[in-house]
């Protein structure tokens, strides 16, 4: 590592100077200060979010490799910026919520910057060291986020099972990243597809595919895939409103971010490749099945759209198995799970800040009280409308770009049967995405309440997220170039 | 000789472990897993990883387990003897935890790991092991090592938040 | 000399071990026990494919410090979060703690 390599941390540097900032800020400056200079602790937030993503402009994308543990590309990048946005959304949504519940307001912003710093390091990590610290970086800081009502009996059972199903998914991989490293010698991601390539360990049946399926548990824990999800709907239910926003979309995008990397760069080699890809065409196909299947009884919002967004880590895995080593063509599978975790990004925050704005004036989180929200609030029924039709993939949103992306490189590599079965689920999940939009529209309320009063932090992120979602579906063509052109430098690794 | 050593710390390793997983009373648990992670310390000299045996009494027993009893102790009320140890499904995970093992034992005897002929060391441990770690972490390992202490950093701050007596 | 298979099936049996007491375990303290029992396992991996592969990388033994120290931070905010849990409750046996279902 040379001083030289520094500006390539630039953003992670400002990152971590940014949480310190936050933090001291609200010890010494802010803590006795009157309540309105305290609010100005999110804005600072936003700030170093913003310098963060300037620090990304000089060295962000030029396929250099720090100390073989580091990488940055512009798949890196590409998930970089994912991340900076996506906190910056979160801290829109948590703004007036947390502030009001919790006297630890300010080191929850710091908390929130520390885990968009874990999530730029496990993006860009390139060496198995490198990918399991910075994964748990993120978990550990998840945990506490999760569990940060401290009085509340729910967020407490949210965050202990979260615990304890990832720290136990987390040594389940450790495992398999061990028997990787005695295979090769190496946990360097090019040394590994090296070592596995000519090493009469790597040529074992013996090794390979039971490395895989250790290495899935740590990365289908954050990616909630079946049969590694069990956490995920009390997590989701229990979790702060925000946070479920978060472990929901940044979060689990860095599980697929860290998946695509190990497996195309340190397994890309024809042979390993096709063990992966059939394990993980099962996997696909049970979690979409099961999410979909399970979603279609609860009755609670946040539950709903907990195992909502296990199925939809189901269609983004279909992107993953179709993936083709041609970066020229227009479906390359990987570009369409960019594209569909950025649209669900947009998407699924969209949602949940509606969910947090009732939940905030009413206090409730419950499918039927969405009953005549048309009446009582119909800008926020509008905005979940078409956040609704998103993650059911109707035209023109950005929810329809992510599925006609994943599903027509599936259409490219002939894989009909797992085509099948993603149509027939879709089917299924509109079911009880458009039975929100019945109770919203057409079931009246039992009682009429006042419109519900949003908070301008709030009211900026379903601006934003519903103008993005809805671009995206009218105006593609720029996500499409960025995401084809982040994929190809994940594609050069396949062979 | 090495063999036999090996067996003999292998028994009373893997027996500790049995019995901490086994006990009924959670603080004699905790004292069994003191004894394992011991066990393991004594395994890591016999790999000639002095520095990591070292590391491990000190963090695991010297840490980690006291943070263990610390919170067994906070919260007397999981001490009771009379409480039950398993969750239903004990049988079957039992089962699944043997099959389990089965399975990893084939696979770690039959992949050729690339050691020489008889699984013996390639090599000789290097003399200067520690000053090799320590010139790893300040050359290509720096970032993790970085890494590192912001993350003990930020679970400090957490344990703080969620553990602070409510005021 | 002991033989590298040796190891690696006692780092076998003692995740498995860990495996089971994470699985079985009623009370969640029991549970952390288990998995710092199959984190040790992988330490003990590591270190063995250490000496036997390439004792002159020091990866094996590098990777197995950063389990240590990640097990430690993973540590505290379990234990915090048991004790904020048993705060609430008086119990944590984790199925009673079970308020959401579905």
């Amino acid at each position: 590592m040379r001083a030289s390599d520094l500006i390539h941390l630039l953003p992670e540097l400002i990152l971590l100077g940014g949480a310190a900032l936050v933090l001291l800020l609200d010890i010494v400056w802010l803590r006795r200060a009157e309540e309105r200079r305290r609010q100005l602790l999110p804005y600072v937030a936003l700030g170093v979010l913003l310098v963060a993503a300037l620090g990304l402009i000089p060295g962000g994308g030029d396929n250099v490799s720090v100390a073989t543990m580091l990488v940055f590309d512009p798949f890196a990048l590409f998930f970089k910026v994912f991340a900076l946005l996506a906190v910056a959304l979160i801290v829109l949504l948590a703004t007036p919520y947390m502030q009001t519940r919790t006297p630890f307001s300010g080191e929850f912003y710091a908390l929130l910057l520390a885990t968009a710093l874990a999530i730029c390091l496990a993006v860009s990590a390139s060496n198995l060291v490198m990918i399991y610290l910075s994964m748990e970086f993120l978990s550990i800081t998840s945990y506490v986020l999760a569990g940060y009502f401290r009085q509340d009996r729910k967020s407490g059972e949210a965050a202990l099972k979260y615990f304890l199903y990832g720290a136990t998914a987390s040594a389940v991989m450790l495992y398999g990243m061990s028997l990787l490293y005695g295979a090769t010698g190496t946990t360097d991601l090019a040394g590994l597809v090296a070592g596995l390539s000519s090493g009469a360990a790597g040529q074992s049946a013996w090794l390979v595919t039971p490395a895989i399926i250790l290495l899935l548990a740590g990365f289908g824990f954050k990616a909630s895939l079946v049969p590694f999800h069990q956490w995920a709907p009390d997590t989701y239910e229990g979790a702060p409103t925000p946070v479920t926003a978060f472990l929901s979309t940044a979060s689990k995008a860095t599980g697929f971010a860290i998946l695509m990397r190990v497996f195309l760069v340190g397994m890309g080699a024809a042979s390993m490749a096709s063990q992966w890809i059939s394990l993980l065409v099962a996997l696909s196909v049970v979690t979409m099945t099961l999410g979909n299947l399970t979603a279609l009884r609860q009755t609670n919002i946040k539950r709903l759209l907990a195992y909502s967004s296990i199925a939809q880590a189901g269609y983004i895995l279909i992107g993953v198995v179709a993936v083709v080593s041609d970066s020229t063509r227009i479906f390359t599978g990987i570009n369409g799970v960019l594209i569909y975790l950025l649209a669900y990004l947009f998407t699924n925050v969209g949602a949940f800040a509606v969910v947090t704005a009732i939940e905030d004036a009413t206090g409730k989180l419950e499918i039927k009280d969405y009953s005549g929200l048309v009446r009582r609030s119909p800008w926020l029924a509008g905005l979940l409308f078409i956040f609704l039709i998103s993650l059911t993939g109707v035209p023109p949103t950005g929810g329809f770009l992510g599925k006609f992306f994943v599903f027509g490189a599936a259409v490219q590599t002939r894989m009909w049967v797992l085509l099948a079965i993603a149509a027939v689920n879709s089917v299924v999940a509109a079911f009880y995405y458009l039975n929100i939009v019945r109770y919203m529209f057409f079931v009246p309320a039992a009682e009429e309440g006042e419109p519900i009063r949003v908070g301008r932090p709030l009211q900026g992120a379903l601006a934003i997220t519903a103008v993005v979602t809805v671009l995206l579906g009218l105006i593609p063509g720029p996500v499409i170039l960025w995401a084809s052109e982040s994929a190809r430098s994940l594609l050069l690794a396949l062979r | 000789m090495q063999q036999a050593i090996f067996i003999i710390l292998a028994l009373l390793t893997l027996g500790a472990a049995l019995m901490t997983v086994i006990t009924r009373n959670l603080l004699r648990a905790a004292l069994w897993l003191v004894a394992t992670f011991f066990g393991i310390a004594a395994i890591f000299i016999l790999l000639r990883a002095e520095f990591l045996a070292v590391a491990q009494i000190l963090v695991y027993v010297g840490a980690i387990s006291t943070l263990i009893i610390f919170a067994i102790m906070l919260s007397r009320g999981i001490m009771d003897p009379d409480q039950v140890r398993f969750n239903g499904q004990w049988g079957v995970v039992g089962g699944f935890a043997a099959l389990l093992f089965v399975v990893l034992a084939v696979i770690v005897t039959r992949v050729p790991w690339p050691a020489a002929a008889g699984g013996a060391p390639v090599g000789d441990a290097p003399a200067d092991a520690i000053a090799r770690l320590g010139a790893a972490f300040v050359g290509p390992y720096a970032i993790p090592f970085e890494v590192a202490s912001v993350l003990l950093v930020v679970a400090m701050i957490g344990a703080i938040i969620i553990a602070r007596e409510r005021e | 000399m002991v033989p590298l298979s040796w190891y690696l099936i006692l780092a076998a049996a003692l995740f498995c071990i860990g495996v089971f007491g994470a699985l079985a375990r009623r009370n969640a303290v029991g549970i952390l026990m288990g998995i710092e029992l199959m984190l040790n396992a992988v330490n003990i991996n590591l270190v063995a494919f250490w000496r036997h592969i390439g004792p002159d990388q020091m990866t094996g033994q590098l990777f197995a410090i950063f389990v240590i120290t990640v097990a430690a931070a993973e540590a505290a905010v379990g234990l915090a979060l048991i004790i904020a849990i048993y705060r609430q409750r008086n119990t944590v046996n984790v199925e009673e703690i079970d308020m959401m279902k579905g």
